[in-house]
């Protein structure tokens, strides 16, 4: 069991960023490195400027609020909250005195951005259950959001276990120990992490990250670094 | 299919992987937000007309041929290999797809169908599998910039034919050319289509606006365009720019020809001459005060079909709402913004393959007759030959009580002393 | 009316859209033996070029053109 947690936790944990740094750079390179498209591909009324526009659309999914109002709720919830989620993690590595301008304590909002984010994934999920958008799913898009599930459920429940539980055994600077310890390349693992009794969330939340971001740079996520560019073509 | 043949098409399909393609490629979550927008699929049900799954046929020969997940997990995401099959569901894609990007207006990211569908159209020309109409149509434009010197003569015979017409609607100065040809210096080239109605009305109002002005001895129409070849496309331009260039014009017109348009104006280039619609320069000379309409000579509700290369994708929106407000006081909007306007049904060759696809452009466009029954307009007018095809088969077909007219014969018709 | 050519089939191509005459004339020939003449009736003065066009590309003949105040007839002979 401790090979394995070691395993995940620290050779997989490079493999994985090392894979999705590296995968996501030469790919993004290839592509915007393919020549460009001779003729304008946008579309009219054109709005000035475009370069605005271009980031309203990638950020608040007009056409989705127009269409699917519903989905619209849920996928502002989930990219907020996603968002809120990496300032969390970033702030898992040390203090970020930017990031503090607004006081808080580490993970905003008390596990409900963890639990709003797994909300949301499950409704992208059971959405893909009904048709048409069964018929237009490939199984690519199930284990991605099943994945994404299982992530955000292991994860929050460690955030869970301190904001509802009063679980205090793994505390942020344990995870800051971890975290530091990886990216100074001198690995260690503080006892509280592998030994107690959630350790084993810990680990799970680890191992299918890995394995996110490793499918990451091949997979239609890349649309997080795609859209703009694509919105700015639309937008002409 | 041989490895020869695959090697070859793979070969095409690479042809078309530059930027944009690659971002359409890699991009789509298959959220189905594009559900509702394509016209095939609110008229007929079938998910094959989503434009999702329109994408999908293509995208899955990308990830099988293209990127390494189809050799590492093939499975994932549905990838499959390019074969015989393929070829026939990438004709049912392309040629069930009128090009309108109407889904643009649903897509979160903006994926562009009608270039995904380009790839299908490449590789079904490089299968020898494209509709065969469509080439021969494009090769014979294109033979005509070849040898247009022998054509000349008889060309410019039978627009002799055509000048009492002409002069029926606007009587011209003596000693005024009805149908000017070949006249360098001239300040505009009208670039028509092979009919006399693209010709009649059009001259009526050059002479009427005291413009000088010059016929194409081409037409507009790039049937290259249509069946997806770029070779044969860029040849079939570069009559008309070539031509634009010996006469030094200014300015060159595009007649009412949405596909002719949306090429001219977006693949040629940069040359010393502007590119604009017979719609824009209409309502030019209107602003101009160059020419004057009759508002009491169509006393009825009228209604404009924006075809979707000219509005969505060419940018002529406000021009030809101008005109109609010089022609009526009872303009009625076909969408509530004309960006959403759907699809005739015709585009993408779809109308130049005639009969052959007749039934199906009736049953895939059940959703533009209710949308023009809904307006209650007597007139519906549009600015595209395309377009007025479709919409007086659908006319016929539906039995609407509309009459269907290009919009420069209404200015025509309308014309009155400035 | 050209009396000394023998036409086995007539096409009707007055006032029709573009591209329809060509289309037209393009399947309908295949309706007639190999060296067989059909006549084609068109108003519209780009079939002048068209039609010449379209027969150089297809190995087909237009054997003769005549133009009236009203009409333009093509005769052309199936060689493909």
């Amino acid at each position: 069991m401790e090979t394995i947690s070691y395993i995940v936790l620290v050779p997989m944990v490079y493999l994985a960023a090392a894979i999705f740094i590296i995968g996501t750079t030469v790919r993004l390179i290839k592509i915007f490195k393919a020549p460009k498209h001779p003729t304008t591909l946008q579309i009219f009324p054109a709005k000035k400027p475009a370069w605005l526009w271009a980031l309203h659309d990638t950020f608040l999914f007009p056409t989705v609020r127009r269409h699917k109002p519903v989905l619209w709720v849920f996928l502002i919830v989930f990219h907020i909250c996603l968002l809120l989620l990496i300032i969390g993690h970033l702030e898992l590595f040390g203090e970020f005195e930017v990031l503090q301008i607004i006081p808080h304590e580490i993970f905003l909002g008390k596990g409900l951005v963890g639990l709003l984010t797994a909300i949301s994934l499950l409704y992208f999920l059971f959405r893909r259950f009904r048709s048409p958008v069964r018929d237009l799913s490939v199984p690519e898009d199930y284990y991605l959001l099943i994945l994404l599930f299982l992530i955000v459920l292991f994860g929050s429940q460690m955030d869970w276990a301190r904001n509802w539980y009063y679980y205090e055994t793994m505390s942020v600077e344990d995870y800051r120990t971890y975290l530091g310890g990886l990216i100074t390349f001198e690995p260690y693992l503080p006892e509280s992490v592998t030994e107690s009794g959630h350790a084993f969330m810990l680990v799970l939340h680890v191992f299918l990250a890995n394995l996110f971001l490793i499918f990451f740079p091949f997979s239609q996520v890349m649309h997080s670094f795609l859209s703009l560019p694509m919105n700015k073509l639309r937008r002409g | 299919m041989d490895a020869k043949t695959r090697d070859d098409l793979l070969g095409l399909f690479q042809s078309k992987l530059n930027e944009a393609m690659h971002f359409y490629l890699e991009t789509c979550t298959r959220c189905g937000v594009c559900t509702e927008a394509c016209h095939v699929h609110a008229s007929m049900g079938q998910v094959r007309y989503i434009a999702a799954y329109r994408h999908e046929i293509i995208r899955r020969l990308y990830k099988k041929h293209f990127k390494a997940r189809g050799k590492v997990w093939p499975s994932v995401g549905e990838s499959k290999e390019l074969t015989e099959m393929a070829l026939d569901e990438l004709y049912e894609a392309a040629y069930s797809c009128t090009g309108c990007r109407r889904c643009m207006m649903y897509c979160p990211f903006g994926i562009d169908t009608q270039m995904l569908m380009s790839i299908a159209k490449l590789l079904l020309i490089g299968a020898n599998a494209e509709p065969e109409t469509l080439t021969m149509l494009a090769d014979m434009s294109i033979e005509k910039g070849k040898s247009i010197d022998i054509f000349k003569e008889g060309f410019i015979n039978g627009l002799k034919r055509l000048e009492d017409e002409v002069v029926a609607k606007w009587r011209q100065e003596a000693g005024e050319a009805v149908i000017p040809v070949d006249v360098e210096g001239a300040d505009l080239l009208y670039v028509a289509l092979a009919g006399a109605h693209s010709i009649i009305p059009a001259a009526a109002i050059f002479n009427a606006a005291g413009e000088k002005w010059t016929l194409s001895f081409f037409e507009a129409v790039n049937f290259g365009a249509f069946v997806g070849d770029p070779t044969r496309t860029k040849l079939i331009l570069d009559r008309i720019v070539n031509e634009a260039l010996r006469l030094k014009v200014k300015e060159v017109c595009i007649c009412e020809c949405g596909t002719a348009f949306r090429v001219m104006k977006q693949l040629s280039g940069k040359h010393p001459f502007t590119v604009s619609s017979i719609t824009d320069v209409h309502a030019r000379y209107l602003k101009e005060g160059r020419i004057r309409l009759d508002k009491t000579k169509f006393n009825v509700p009228i209604t404009y079909h924006d075809p979707c290369q000219i509005a969505r994708n060419g940018g002529v929106i406000d021009a030809p709402r101008y005109i109609l407000k010089q022609l009526t006081d009872d303009f009625r909007e076909l969408a509530p913004e004309p960006a959403y306007n759907w699809c005739c049904g015709g585009g993408g060759g779809l109308v130049a393959l005639g009969e052959d696809t007749l039934d199906f452009r009736m049953k895939s466009s059940r959703v533009k007759v209710d949308q023009v029954r809904g307006t209650g307009a007597t007139i519906l007018t549009t600015a595209c030959e395309n377009c007025h095809t479709q919409l007086s088969n659908l006319r016929d077909h539906y039995k609407m009580e509309v009459d269907v007219t290009f919009l420069s014969s209404m200015v025509a018709d309308a014309l009155v002393p400035a | 009316m050209s009396d000394d050519i023998k036409i086995s089939k007539t096409f009707d191509l007055k006032g029709l859209a573009c591209p329809m005459p060509v289309v037209k004339v393009s399947k309908g020939i295949k309706d007639v033996e190999v060296g067989d003449v059909i006549e084609a009736i068109s108003t519209d003065p780009g079939s002048l070029t068209d039609i010449p066009a379209w027969a150089r590309t297809t190995g087909n003949e237009v054997i003769k053109t005549e133009q009236d105040d009203k009409v333009i007839r093509f005769y052309i002979k199936r060689n493909a």
